[in-house]
């Protein structure tokens, strides 16, 4: 664009060099104008307002026309979600330690697989590339409810997921994945014996509303089925972002690993890996975003259950602000997101610069 | 002649927006109702009883608007200060908008009020204001698959059967269908309302008349006992355990011979299920006698409203007796909120129903105080805890006790 402009300035001698960066700067302006009008009336503006209200006791019901609508509570809200004991407390970490697991689980499968996908698909020696890059990248432009509703045909008890795997191994009993609250790392430590009467004192221990045995509880089966439904559903986006990095490297540093007697997998770890590093950074911190911020798969499957092991942060936002009528404890509860996000998103930046250096 | 032009229009457009001003003020009173949509036949029917209304009253225009989430419209609604004249209310759902203040008191505005089911009237009253005429209502019964009773040799369920009747059936009635997949004796999904009708049946309740939290009394204790202890002997579980999403579904796939569900299962029994062969009793008796739930909706008059002669004319013709009528003879399974329409749904769904009405005499209201979706949760998920043996039965009261006294303590 600058350099379209500087064109037609040369096509006008007459205008002073002041005049032309003026001209310039108002052109910009103009061009930004629209999209940062509608970034403040539907994102600051909002984000503003819902920090403003985080410090009250709003419903969100009564009319904000009304004579006193609300009180000032100050901090109250973000104590209660933080520190004073209650339900509302035990919530908010439940939903943290939920969502984490969620991070943990989705992030780095969806980003190894994605790019794994983007290797093959990126070959030369494979044949009806399109019809595989157009498969692969179907779910994500899916809707989500619909895929939510499939996955639940899929993996009821008497579904399609357990009859196959029935089939192939007669003794499997079935699981019923939707409504399955026990935790995978419970099920694992299970399977050696452990559980919460011989595990020690360490177990029972309490931390912020919930047991250490909680806390450790990893994802529940159910959470670990809308976690898969959610990478199958993801890859296809990372992948695409991948691919155009993949298209970009030139040849002949490849040409020149060639000569150098690199094998594939050299080429692929030496070469290929790190300079998709930007792109790496790129995709792991939209999955970062977009899985704190699960909902609506949970919405659709789940709400929350069973036994709260799929109540998400962002679900706990819908249902204190809709369902529990606090919409000023609902507003607190999505700062505290945003915070988290944030958090995650610097720290993350830092780990890959750092990298970038070595 | 740049300018005199702009003028010109300028003078156009404000005239005209000055003409249709005038034309607005001499116009007819618009109300609008909104709710949601339950089905097209009923919405069909609830727009002809509006285009009636139109009719008797000329002047008054009422535009009916559906939305597929309504208390959650409502909610920003009601936020933004410009809402609807009229709209539904869930019971569950008054406390909170009345705390809010975006209700208007009934008063004198209903037409006949002693008409009105006296349950379903405590249901729309708090603090001993009454608020909303009820639209209609459904009430929970027993519902029994005909044939698996007989092919079990069992006595269809009858409005004597106590608990022990209910569990002897329930065990009696478990096994395995042809195709190899286990089949309950009797559905108990994990949710508050289905297991109070067994509190008040034990001679429980929630809160004292002081209103302390009474979770923690026997009677819970046996309440509990007994829904929960269903499921850990195997004769009962949530519709999930038999692969299906809700209570009536797994009652009609034929995977539970019985199923406590209320009016709306009429419907999805007869659209989506039509083969299966069933019947309707009352709940059990407990060891305190007979009691069940009832679900309705009113229809709420909105607190800031310029039209308040018009909206109550427009609930009293939707709800008063001749309403009610018309809610028997259009209704799809919930029933008329007034006794004088009883017989006319009895008429039109039969004999065998007649359980639904009944259950208006001995029915307990859902609903809670403000902030308790808190103490719902909590029961709920220790429920499904208990049916699954991580807790104990008394756990789930504990818990759930706790909870509410800490709700009350806010």
């Amino acid at each position: 664009m600058a350099e379209m402009t500087s064109a037609t300035s040369v096509q006008r001698p007459v205008t002073t060099m002041q005049s032309k960066k003026r001209s310039e700067m108002l052109a910009g302006y103009g061009f930004v104008a629209p999209a940062a009008l509608i970034f403040l009336v539907f994102l600051v503006i909002p984000i503003l307002f819902s920090a403003y209200i985080s410090l009250t006791n709003w419903n969100g019901i009564t009319p904000l026309t009304s004579e006193q609508p609300y009180e000032y509570v100050g901090f109250d809200n973000y104590a209660q979600l933080l520190f004073r004991e209650g339900t509302r407390q035990t919530d908010f970490f439940k939903s943290l330690k939920n969502t984490v697991y969620y991070v943990l689980g989705v992030v780095p499968t969806q980003t190894i697989l994605a790019l794994l996908l983007a290797v093959v698909v990126n070959q030369r020696w494979l044949k009806a590339k399109g019809f595989f890059r157009t498969a692969f990248y179907f779910p994500s432009i899916t809707s989500s409810v619909v895929i939510s509703l499939i996955f639940m045909w899929m993996f009821t008890r008497g579904g399609l997921v357990n009859r196959a795997v029935g089939a192939l191994f007669p003794d499997y009993a079935f699981i019923n994945w939707l409504d399955d609250p026990t935790g995978v790392v419970h099920s694992i430590l299970g399977l050696f014996g452990v559980n919460l009467r011989n595990a020690g004192d360490w177990a029972t221990a309490q931390f912020a509303g919930m047991r250490v045995w909680e806390w450790i509880s990893g994802p529940s089966v159910t959470m670990l089925t809308i976690m898969i439904l959610n990478t199958w559903t993801t890859i296809g986006t990372m992948m695409v972002i991948y691919l155009a990095a993949l298209q970009n490297i030139p040849t002949h540093v490849y040409e020149a690993a060639y000569v150098d007697g690199a094998n594939a997998w050299q080429t692929f770890r030496k070469i290929t890996v790190p300079l998709l590093r930007p792109t790496t950074f790129f995709v792991v911190t939209l999955g970062l975003i977009g899985t704190f911020q699960v909902f609506d798969q949970i919405f659709v499957i789940s709400s929350g259950g069973p036994a709260k092991t799929t109540l998400t942060i962002a679900y706990l936002v819908y249902s204190n602000g809709f369902k529990n009528s606090a919409m000023g404890l609902a507003a607190a509860t999505a700062i505290l997101l945003f915070i988290i996000i944030f958090a995650f998103s610097i720290l993350q930046r830092r780990i890959v610069s750092e990298r970038a250096d070595v | 002649m740049g300018k005199s032009r702009f003028l010109m229009v300028a003078l156009a457009i404000i005239m005209l927006l000055a003409l249709s001003g005038v034309v607005a003020a001499q116009d007819d009173v618009t109300i609008r109702l909104a709710g949601w949509s339950s089905s097209e036949a009923e919405d069909n029917a609830l727009r002809a009883a509006v285009d009636q209304f139109m009719e008797a009253n000329p002047g008054i225009n009422v535009e009916i608007i559906f939305s597929p989430d309504h208390p959650t419209t409502m909610q920003t609604a009601f936020a933004s200060g410009d809402y609807p004249e009229v709209f539904y209310i869930d019971s569950s759902k008054l406390p909170d908008w009345v705390a809010a203040g975006v209700v208007a008191e009934a008063g004198d505005n209903i037409v006949d009020q002693d008409d009105i089911y006296p349950s379903l009237q405590e249901v729309f009253t708090i603090d001993g204001t009454f608020y909303c005429p009820p639209k209609d209502f459904s009430t929970m019964t027993l519902q029994y698959n005909i044939d698996m009773f007989d092919a079990a040799g069992v006595d269809y369920p009858t409005a004597d059967w106590t608990w022990d009747d209910l569990r002897t059936a329930a065990e009696a009635l478990t096994g395995t269908n042809d195709a190899g997949d286990p089949v309950l004796g009797l559905v108990t999904p994990a949710e508050l309302p289905r297991w109070l009708p067994f509190l008040y049946q034990a001679g429980g309740a929630i809160f004292d008349a002081d209103g302390n939290v009474t979770m923690d009394s026997p009677e819970a204790q046996e309440a509990i006992d007994f829904y929960a202890g269903l499921v850990n002997d195997g004769f009962a579980g949530a519709p999930s355990a038999v692969d299906s999403g809700w209570g009536g579904e797994a009652f009609g796939n034929g995977r539970v011979a019985m199923a406590m569900e209320g009016n709306w299962v009429i419907n999805a029994l007869n659209e989506q299920w039509p083969d299966i062969n069933w019947g309707v009793a009352p709940l059990p008796q407990g060891p305190a006698g007979q009691a069940t739930m009832a679900f309705t909706v009113c229809y709420g008059v909105a607190a800031d409203n310029a039209h308040p002669d018009e909206s109550w004319a427009l609930v009293n013709f939707l709800t008063g007796p001749e309403g009610a009528l018309m809610v028997a003879e259009t209704s799809f399974g919930v029933m008329p909120a007034r006794a004088s329409a009883a017989d006319a749904w009895i008429e039109r769904f039969g004999e065998d129903m007649s359980a639904f009405v009944e259950g208006a005499d001995y029915a307990h209201p859902w609903v809670l105080p403000v902030g308790f979706q808190d103490f719902i949760d909590a029961f709920n998920d220790s429920l499904q805890q208990a049916f699954t043996g991580q807790l104990l039965p008394e756990d789930v009261l504990t818990t759930s006790a706790d909870v509410a006294n800490e709700i009350l303590a806010r």
